[in-house]
């Protein structure tokens, strides 16, 4: 297969070891990142908001859209392939903000806090976080040993 | 001196083609006549094949297949014409920016994602569609076009400003080149003879604020249907996302709440979805 991209509001499994899993530019939005050394499954989740309430009908029809519903679904779509809770590695990217936006398009720190809570609730670890600040990202799994990596719009790149 | 040499190469871009202006200048006129449109357009071979591709594009949502220039200005109806025209010639101006680490095709698809945004906030906001802000926002990074090479030439430079001291992206071209990107824009929609409001909402969409004079409305409009695009990584990618500063003004000015900027992105996604021939003229 090899690379495998990820929209916003998309989730992508794999269990093959050849792929990688790939999604570009998230502003605001959130990539979780979920992988199973043992059985060799992982998957990205890219979410743009927290909660699906506000859009019930758009839930249903793309589930990937909102933390709530995206993150069960990232879950059990491992599950099917074999991943074991116990054995995921769970990491996060992306949640950035503007510059100064105090109380204003929380929009990035409102996306954080969710999954967190949603993560806390479920005792989900997170193994890796890369959130926050002001500028883009390009987050990368490779299925062959789980490595994350994460590049900024700036150049840098960092492993998660 | 760069500014020069940037101001230069604002002067050395072609002239904006007369066949905006003459379509737009036809479809003023209430009575306007089928024959003279379909003549002003078809002259122009390039803007007659992508009209008719985009006539075709879900986002216009005709009934059926279109085959004709005639046919396909017929069903359009005025607005639309006056969109897609201008879409099409605008689509042209576009490179890759370097300086902005970014490709031609991402700043295109970042330009229509404004464009739809502005329409969706000026239909949330006002119950109507302002069919001038659809073209400022397909123009509103067009002076990244000719920044973008000096951007690059003095790349650390910007960004050592933008990483270490806390300057906005804009405030940095601003400091190390003497002008920034938003400026230009306005000067060049100026060159190609667009109306004021256009050309001063383009020079300020990222500081509304600082407009001094005239209506600032378009102006904050565009900015925040820019700033949602951002962060939603709508053609982004570059070195600049989101290194711009969170104007508080800019929600209380429409009274609008984060639960309905929300909703307008979950329009946008769906949007966007449907406007692929658009995104894909570059």
């Amino acid at each position: 297969m090899g690379q495998i991209v990820i929209g916003v509001s998309d989730v992508k499994i794999s269990s093959k070891s050849e792929d990688v899993l790939i999604t570009y530019a998230l502003g605001s939005c959130i990539a979780v990142i979920v992988y199973d050394p043992l059985a060799q499954v992982g998957g990205l989740l890219h979410f743009m908001l927290a909660d699906s309430s506000i859009d019930k009908k758009k839930a249903l029809q793309k589930p990937a859209m909102f933390a709530d519903t995206g993150v069960p679904l990232l879950f059990k779509s491992c599950y099917k392939l074999g991943a074991e809770k116990k054995h995921m590695k769970v990491k996060l990217a992306g949640g950035a903000s503007l510059m100064d936006d105090a109380n204003f398009f929380r929009i990035g720190q409102k996306n954080i806090m969710a999954m967190r809570k949603i993560l806390w609730r479920n005792n989900v670890i997170v193994a890796g976080e890369d959130t926050g600040e002001n500028y883009n990202r390009t987050v990368e799994l490779r299925m062959s040993d789980g490595r994350v990596t994460v590049r900024s719009g700036r150049g840098a790149v960092k492993e998660l | 001196m760069d500014i020069d040499r940037i101001l230069q190469s604002i002067n050395d871009l072609p002239a904006f083609p007369a066949t905006v202006q003459k379509v737009s200048e036809l479809m003023s006129d209430d009575e306007y006549a089928m024959t003279d449109l379909v003549n002003a357009v078809e002259y122009d071979q390039a803007i007659t094949a992508n009209v008719l591709k985009m006539c075709n594009s879900a986002y216009f949502g005709l009934p059926r297949k279109i085959s004709s220039l005639r046919q396909a200005l017929t069903y359009l109806g005025r607005r639309n014409i006056i969109r897609i025209v201008s879409t099409v010639r605008i689509s042209e101006y576009y490179r890759d920016v370097e300086g902005y680490r970014l490709k031609a095709e991402k700043l295109w698809e970042h330009s229509v994602g404004v464009a739809l945004m502005s329409r969706i906030l000026s239909e949330k906001i006002y119950g109507r569609e302002e069919s001038w802000l659809f073209t400022t926002g397909l123009l509103h990074d067009i002076g990244k076009n000719v920044l973008g090479e000096f951007v690059n030439e003095s790349f650390q430079k910007v960004m050592s400003l933008v990483s270490d001291e806390n300057h906005s992206f804009l405030e940095a071209e601003q400091t190390v080149l003497g002008i920034n990107h938003a400026e230009i824009g306005g000067r060049i929609a100026s060159l190609w003879h667009f109306p004021q409001e256009m050309i001063d909402t383009i020079t300020h969409h990222h500081r509304p604020d600082l407009m001094e004079g005239g209506d600032n409305t378009g102006a904050y409009l565009i900015y925040l249907a820019d700033q949602v695009c951002m962060m939603m990584g709508i053609g982004g990618g570059g070195a600049d996302d989101l290194a711009y500063r969170g104007l508080k003004g800019a929600m209380e000015k429409f009274k609008i709440h984060h639960r309905e900027l929300e909703t307008s992105m979950i329009l946008l996604s769906d949007e966007i979805e449907k406007a692929k021939e658009l995104i894909d003229l570059v």
